[in-house]
């Protein structure tokens, strides 16, 4: 059975980036372009991965999407898939200081710009852990 | 972005006037309270002093009376601003102690001659200093109050209703405080005078509280700004370098070695775009985090320094470079800024990463120095070094030194600049060694916070 990964991410240029490498390295790559349409492809497709930008439509999506997935009271199959997030290097904005980080509930970030050969090992390190 | 500057001067001013916040209501209380400790002092001293030096015929007792009543009543006071009460229980207090004052200063006036008493001035005093907390139609009413006090005063004691104290020494003839003419004139110029003084410092102080209110506002919109900027200049940036290190890695087919060349060229002009872009938008955060009005709370050294190590990792790795951590298990807590203390490292780390060459080295070192109450943290590189000649004008805006332009290694000049600028609020020190070639060292102290 191919590994299904789903990137959540409103740029379609870096779901294109972090595509390319995920489908020659053999893994099904599924894409969504905002907060509910993430939400609602979590339950249909099932991955076994999700890839998600700290930053979409608004500046929060991606956090508020991240507690949805897996903070209290998040369901069991939901909590069960490991979430990458990709976050912008040096970001100085309160986001990445602010004390919910500490908290946050992700397994991993990736920065931007995308490495690919960064991108794989992170994904089947975390795809390894589960 | 910046709309919220076109708004008027003052989101919904009321239209009495800014209130004052509480704060400002508790510094000028402290100041009331410290000028009150001197009044009352005063009221003592010159007593004993006209009385027993100067032999003039005061009415001793009474006079006392009052400065040890105002100096109780200053006391209790005292302990308005303290702890939690709440900025209504301080406004109370305002006007409070206004009340007290005003009582005092009546039975000063009346006990050194009424009318014809030279603390009358004192009123006006007052109500100058009065005006600085109150809103305009408050300090309105107060002057006017005090015109009646003093009205008051002269008109009972003219009718006889309150006894008139007479300084002999002041008053000559004796009946000048049933001069009706006298009267008039100390009025109408008491009066006058109270209610101008009383006017402009109410009209300066509400200058003053509206630009503080716009400063507050064009600082939230430029943080609007800074967080919009942040996204919209990075997003496209990162999203075109993952597409070219996709590219540079194969994943979209082969190229030949000069569109290779031709790639690595771009790629390496992204870069240098996004680090200036980075410099920029972190010296702005600086500023705006290192801003007089924004309060130095206690910041844990270790949490951010392990943070950004951590982010930092991923740099070093794709250099081979090693980068270690040597941390003493004593928690360190300094007065400082979370956002700012987090620049500083970074800053510090990014440097020397970016400084080093392939399979280098970079140790930082955390030591709590406890005889010297700082914490001590020490970033070293194997890298590429400082040229002597260079060292002096490290921390100048946007100067790189020499070396870092033949490397060709990107960078804007802005990183140690900034780095100095924040340091130097939270009452920091940095010392930086280099040998061109060799490598750098550079030693950053900052102050425990007290318990």
């Amino acid at each position: 059975m191919t590994i299904k990964i789903l990137i959540i991410d409103d740029d379609p240029d870096l779901v294109l980036a972090a595509r390319m490498p995920l489908e020659q390295a053999g893994y099904e790559v599924f894409s969504a372009g905002t907060l509910e349409e993430g939400l609602a492809a979590v339950d249909t497709i099932k991955p076994n991965l999700i890839i998600l930008d700290v930053m979409m439509d608004t500046h929060t999506a991606g956090f508020q999407l991240a507690q949805k997935l897996h903070g209290a009271g998040a369901k069991p199959e939901h909590q069960a898939i490991p979430i990458l997030m990709v976050t912008a290097v040096h970001q100085t904005t309160p986001l990445r200081f602010s004390p919910d980080d500490d908290y946050l509930p992700v397994d991993a970030f990736i920065d931007k710009p995308i490495d690919p050969k960064t991108l794989l090992a992170q994904v089947s390190t975390l795809l390894q852990k589960t | 972005m910046f709309t919220t500057t076109q708004s008027p001067i003052v989101s919904s001013p009321n239209e009495r006037g800014l209130r004052p916040t509480r704060d400002e209501l508790c510094q000028n209380i402290q100041l009331l309270i410290q000028l009150r400790w001197a009044a009352g002092l005063g009221i003592l001293s010159v007593t004993a002093f006209a009385r027993y030096a100067l032999d003039i015929r005061l009415q001793t007792a009474a006079l006392m009376l009052i400065g040890v009543a105002v100096l109780l009543y200053n006391s209790l006071l005292s302990l308005t601003c303290r702890g939690d009460t709440n900025a209504r229980q301080v406004e109370r207090a305002a006007w409070g102690q206004m009340i007290l004052d005003w009582g005092a200063m009546a039975a000063l006036v009346h006990f050194t001659g009424g009318i014809t008493s030279p603390a009358l001035i004192y009123f006006v005093i007052h109500a100058a200093l009065a005006g600085t907390v109150l809103l305009p139609w408050q300090a309105r009413s107060l002057s006017v109050l005090a015109t009646a006090i003093v009205i008051g005063i002269a008109l009972t004691e003219r009718e006889g209703i309150l006894p008139h104290v007479a300084i002999p020494e002041f008053e000559m003839s004796g009946t000048l405080y049933q001069n009706g003419t006298y009267i008039t004139g100390v009025v109408f110029f008491f009066g006058t005078a109270i209610l101008t003084l009383s006017e402009l410092v109410t009209r300066i102080a509400q200058r003053l509280r509206q630009r503080e209110e716009r400063i507050r506002q064009l600082y939230d919109a430029r943080s609007t700004f800074l967080r919009v900027a942040t996204h919209e200049l990075r997003a496209p940036l990162g999203a075109g370098l993952s597409l070219m290190h996709n590219i540079q890695q194969g994943y979209a087919g082969e190229f030949t070695p000069e569109q290779g060349d031709i790639l690595d060229r771009v790629t390496r002009r992204l870069e240098g775009l996004r680090t200036l872009i980075d410099d920029l938008l972190t010296l702005a955060a600086s500023q705006e985090v290192t801003a007089a009005h924004v309060p130095l709370e206690p910041v844990g050294v270790c949490p951010i320094l392990d943070r950004i190590v951590e982010r930092e990792m991923p740099n070093a790795e794709r250099k081979n470079i090693h980068l270690t951590c040597d941390k003493s298990t004593d928690a360190g807590v300094v007065m400082a800024g979370d956002v700012g203390l987090g620049i500083i490292l970074g800053n510090l780390l990014n440097n020397a990463i970016k400084y080093t060459p392939e399979g280098g080295r970079v140790n930082v070192k955390y030591r709590l120095n406890r005889p010297a109450q700082r914490v001590e943290i020490t970033v070293s590189d194997s890298g590429i070094g400082i040229p002597a000649d260079d060292m002096p004008r490290l921390f100048d805006e946007f100067f790189r030194a020499r070396n870092t332009k033949t490397l060709q290694v990107a960078g804007t000049g802005i990183g140690l600049s900034t780095v100095r600028t924040l340091l130097d609020r939270y009452h920091g020190h940095i010392t930086i060694e280099s040998e061109e070639g060799k490598g750098t060292t550079v030693h950053v102290t900052l102050p425990l916070a007290l318990r």
